[in-house]
């Protein structure tokens, strides 16, 4: 994100709004919801039962409980076993945009498509279609996250379950069960410069989210230990074309990608805790007929969640991960010659989110984000520093989407979010580096008040 | 001597009895209620009619197993006709793996251990009519 400002001050100073609207439309990407009204009709169950708030969690909110963890284990084939019904469910979302610098506005923002739900016992599926708000009344229907599974379940091992599947997702991470990483979460640090943050984090500049089709082999051992292991291949830009994706947002050419995940989770039912770690590693050309970039991600987790008898739910996850880079060439910089590229450097993204809900309808969610990494002056200007911190506040109001509710499938959420940046380019005034007497822009100039209303059907 | 060791006898009777009823009402409904909550409700709806991945709990004190007509049990429940969920019944089924009560079972729990929270969870389960 932040190279996309970088370019748009260094080459095209009149276009800062549009960079503006770019971060805006990143937060609405953190506005979108993973709780399905077609899972509940599919199992009987609220949607409260599979997330700790009535409406999901998703973009940001609260988490999934460990029974939603299970479902989405299962393959998201559980089922109340009363009749076939249609795995489609649907989403529309308001929101009030009112940036600190900018026109605020109003708009119809995301109407969303969810094909969710079991075709058999062992296959089923998430994937979720949406026309995001494109201005001047268009929208561009894009197709989102995906995870296909075929599922084994009640096997055994050494006298112990053992659960084993295979997801066919478009995420690296995604498709994780405690649904922390950030492409789960769709709640990483914004970036900072160039292609950062780190591969696994969904809000860099050409992040693998939704571009990439992988698959996975993964299992649950005794109901604590999980373990993951697969590989990913970037889609054809024309493909990423077709699906709706400007080709700017390319996350190159990827090889030789592998990707692992194992955790503990242990569900105490009052309460639940996981510690997990996450790899991925990948050859990558970025453009695609350029030197290729080693990069190679190594994370852990950790989280925490009170339960209780679900009256007031405590969620609390922190993940960090590190991302080592050796890049394949060391260009000189354009604007002075005598300052040539790293060959190598570093990335490091840190989450920590803290959620509190009540009654599964009133919740308030602190989360703090920060991304850096090594000084790079050609790489990442125009500080040479990928730096950036942001807080992101939400209050929400989820009235239906519980057992004793009006509706337990049908559904209403209302937001309200403050985004705000502390620090951008590895610097808290003249972010974008404007020469003396030109206007500076400060990081609380990219921060947004956001409210939002949800409904799911 | 007879007559004391009558005496003793109805004493004791008595004080069991006082005893038994102690450890009846300190089973806590209210306390139940939040365990259901807890260990049952993810799958279990109190609600009459509800069914969710397992039968409603409604009215399952007393109840034949197997018997809601609306809900597809497993083979393995269907079979035991002669089980009627009596608190007693409740208990020695709760208190351990359902696997192990009933291999065949849809059911997945693993068992509630903690005694006070069994007792209180079945008293809940005794209001739900």
């Amino acid at each position: 994100m932040s190279s996309f400002f970088s370019r748009c001050v260094r080459y095209r100073p009149g276009i800062l709004a549009l960079c503006y609207s770019f971060a805006t439309l990143l937060m609405f990407a953190s506005t979108t919801v993973h709780a399905i009204p077609a899972y509940a009709r599919q199992t009987g169950s609220a949607c409260a039962d599979c997330h700790a708030g009535a409406y999901g969690g998703g973009g940001n909110g609260p988490n999934l409980t460990p029974y939603g963890m299970r479902f989405k284990l299962n393959g998201y084939t559980d089922t109340d076993d009363n009749g076939k019904k249609i795995p489609v469910a649907g989403q529309l979302t308001e929101t009030h945009d009112a940036p600190a610098r900018g026109k605020s506005s109003t708009d119809l923002t995301e109407a969303d498509l969810y094909l969710a739900g079991r075709l058999t016992d062992q296959i089923g599926g998430y994937v979720k279609v949406e026309a995001n708000y494109a201005g001047n009344d268009t929208y561009k229907t894009q197709l989102s996250n995906i995870d296909l599974r075929f599922v084994a379940k009640d096997l055994k091992l050494n006298g112990k379950d053992l659960t084993m599947g295979v997801s066919v997702n478009n995420s690296p991470g995604f498709d994780d069960p405690i649904a922390v990483l950030p492409a789960a979460v769709n709640l990483g640090p914004p970036g900072g410069q160039g292609p950062t943050g780190t591969f696994l984090n969904e809000s860099s500049a050409n992040s693998p989210a939704d571009r990439v089709i992988g698959a996975t082999v993964y299992g649950l051992y005794d109901k604590d230990w999980y373990g993951e292991v697969g590989t990913y291949n970037s889609l054809p830009t024309s493909t990423q074309d077709h699906l709706g994706y400007s080709i700017s947002g390319d996350p190159g050419k990827i090889s030789d990608t592998g990707y692992f995940r194992f955790a503990y989770m242990k569900d105490l039912k009052r309460q639940f805790f996981s510690a997990g770690i996450v790899g991925l590693t990948t050859r990558r050309q970025l453009p695609r007929t350029g030197p290729a970039d080693d990069l190679t991600d190594l994370g852990y987790d950790l989280t925490y969640q009170f339960l209780g008898n679900r009256e007031n739910i405590v969620q609390v996850s922190y993940v960090n991960i590190l991302e080592k880079r050796k890049y394949g060439s060391t260009p000189v910089s354009p604007v002075d010659p005598s300052l040539v590229a790293l060959p190598r450097g570093a990335l490091h993204d840190e989450n920590l989110s803290l959620t509190y809900t009540f009654k599964q309808s009133y919740g308030v969610q602190l989360a703090h984000l920060q991304s850096n990494g090594t000084r790079d002056a050609v790489r990442f200007g125009p500080y040479g520093k990928p730096d950036t911190t942001a807080n992101l506040f939400t209050v929400f109001w989820a009235p239906f989407g519980k057992e004793d509710s009006f509706t337990s499938i049908a559904n209403l959420k209302l937001a309200a979010t403050w985004f705000r940046f502390t620090r951008f380019n590895g610097v808290t005034d003249n972010i974008f580096g404007v020469p003396l007497g030109v206007a500076t822009t400060k990081p609380g100039d990219l921060n947004a008040f956001l409210v939002t209303a949800s409904v799911a059907f | 001597m007879p007559k004391l060791f009558l005496g003793l006898s109805a004493a004791a009777l008595v004080l069991g009895c006082a005893l038994a009823s102690r450890f009846a009402h300190a089973a806590d409904a209210t306390v139940g209620a939040d365990v259901f909550k807890s260990e049952c409700a993810e799958c279990h709806s109190p609600k009459e009619g509800r069914n969710k991945k397992g039968p409603s709990l409604f009215g399952i004190v007393g109840r034949k197993a197997a018997s809601l007509p609306d809900y597809k049990y497993s083979d393995a429940l269907r079979g035991r006709t002669d089980w009627v969920w009596t608190p007693e019944k409740l208990h020695g089924y709760l208190s351990q793996p359902a696997k192990q009560t009933n291999p065949g079972t849809k059911m997945k729990y693993d068992g509630l251990t903690d005694a006070k929270d069994l007792d209180d969870l079945i008293s809940y389960l005794g209001t739900l009519h």
